[in-house]
């Protein structure tokens, strides 16, 4: 029996997929109405959605092949699942392999055994659901006192909230820079390419801008970014191609 | 006392988040009723051992950074939907950006909340759409081979060099420390992993402009 991909599986996943649907049409209608009401301009409100649009494609791609992934071992749903509903990327293939290693198996051959399966959703699921517990305790303060504190000193609100967004930012620049990746994942750690992306995104992100600037190109400006984040991508393909493969894989972090 | 849209998206969120947290627990209990197959309980809570320590510290540390930037809306969002250091941030601060609005504000607000709910809308579809459609062709895309491989694996990079171009040319004094921190304890650690990293890099540049405001730097 293939309990993995069977019609029941898939009809789970309708379920939950219709619900994240549901979830997501109804934020953007009560905000799109919101933004009409305080008078946000339509076409800014537009250009967020074919900003948004195009700025996922790709990272979306990418998560389709962690679905890939896993599916070799877990099936094709079951990932799907977890990766339309509060997984991520790096969580979920830790936490399936966590759970398989408790069953003495691992991600690189397939399970057979319904049980083990179940586990492994178990753990999935349980690993995940935290935040929903606590942010319909605690946002709403949580947000109470940064929107008290934003509105005390709007200077130090501006520098404080570019701060917060650069500390993020910073983290994952840094680990591109220098970060160790695992051993067995090409790609995972801080090497040539790594950087090469960071840099072409950088330096496209700034061209683009200035362009937009220079030339008064305001339609252009929501896609500047997406069209930088593919800049980068599209030089790691080519740099990747150029190369010798000893230096367009090397990697110093591992 | 009539109540505000910000009061309307915490009620939204909250009935949300709850019916999200159910939906989530059916799937793993369906399968165990479907199927009539229980684990035995040893072996979850040995894989929940692995994990939950750092994934329920890690929930906290994102719910309380991410407040600030992702808004109400985008918060009930972004967390039911998943994806969110890798997508949904950058999508929504990417939003901000080019709306020119700043969080923390109505405007804000509901720009994350579109740039959210949009992402969320196609990260589905697309992924649903992979799943069933292009399953055949995808593994000659993803696989190591791929001539697409390499723009893969470098996501990451890519999305975040991007964003963060835009805030290091406006506020560079700010931007010198966190990175800087970030890449000196990749070198004395280097597997930290970034959920890791972020508490750091968040306060270092929170209190490097803290001080740099006192100073009148900024």
């Amino acid at each position: 029996m293939n309990f993995k991909e069977s019609p029941f599986m898939y009809l789970i996943a309708a379920g939950v997929i219709s619900f994240v649907l549901a979830q997501s049409a109804f934020f953007l209608v009560k905000a799109w109405k919101q933004g009409k009401k305080i008078g946000i301009d339509t076409k800014v409100m537009r250009d967020t959605i074919s900003s948004s649009s195009l700025f996922t494609i790709a990272p979306a791609i990418a998560i389709v092949a962690t679905v890939l992934t896993l599916a070799y071992s877990l099936g094709f749903i079951l990932p799907w699942i977890r990766l339309s509903v509060i997984g991520n990327i790096t969580y979920e293939a830790t936490a399936a392999e966590a759970a398989l290693n408790a069953f003495d198996a691992n991600l690189s051959q397939p399970i057979d055994n319904v049980k083990t399966f179940a586990a492994i959703a178990w753990v999935m699921t349980i690993g995940s659901v935290f935040p929903l517990i606590i942010m319909p305790i605690f946002l709403k303060r949580l947000q109470g006192k940064v929107g008290v504190a934003a509105n005390k000193n709007a200077k130090w609100t501006d520098a404080m909230s570019a701060a917060a967004f650069i500390g993020l930012i910073s983290a994952f620049i840094a680990r591109s820079v220098a970060g160790a990746g695992k051993r067995d994942v090409v790609g995972d750690g801080a090497g040539v390419l790594s950087v090469i992306t960071l840099a072409v995104s950088i330096a496209s992100m700034m061209l683009l801008r200035w362009i937009c600037v220079k030339f008064r190109l305001v339609r252009l400006e929501p896609f500047a970014m997406p069209a930088a984040m593919l800049s980068g991508m599209a030089a790691a393909m080519l740099f990747a191609r150029i190369l010798p493969e000893s230096i367009a894989f090397l990697e110093w972090r591992g | 006392m009539k109540k505000t849209y910000y009061d309307k998206v915490h009620l939204w969120g909250r009935i949300s988040s709850v019916t999200a947290l159910f939906v989530m627990l059916s799937v793993p209990l369906f399968i165990c009723l479907r199927y009539d197959a229980w684990p035995p309980i040893q072996g979850v809570i040995k894989g929940l051992a692995a994990v939950l320590p750092l994934y329920w510290a890690t929930a906290v540390i994102e719910v309380v950074c991410y407040a600030p930037m992702l808004g109400a809306g985008g918060m009930y969002l972004s967390f039911v939907t998943g994806n969110i250091s890798n997508l949904k941030l950058p999508c929504a601060l990417s939003a901000m950006e080019s709306s020119k609005v700043k969080p923390n504000t109505e405007e804000g607000e509901i720009i994350t909340t579109i740039a959210v709910a949009t992402s969320a809308i196609v990260t589905t579809i697309i992924i649903a759409a992979g799943v069933v459609l292009f399953t055949p062709i995808l593994p000659c895309i993803t696989e190591k081979d791929s001539v697409f491989a390499p723009a893969f694996q470098q996501v990451l990079p890519a999305l975040f060099g991007a964003i963060g171009a835009g805030y290091f040319v406006k506020h560079w004094k700010i931007s010198v420390l966190p990175i800087i921190i970030g890449i000196v304890i990749l070198l004395a650690a280097p597997s930290t992993a970034v959920g890791l990293l972020i508490p750091f890099t968040v306060v270092v540049s929170l209190a490097g402009a803290h001080i740099m405001y006192k100073k009148g730097i900024l």
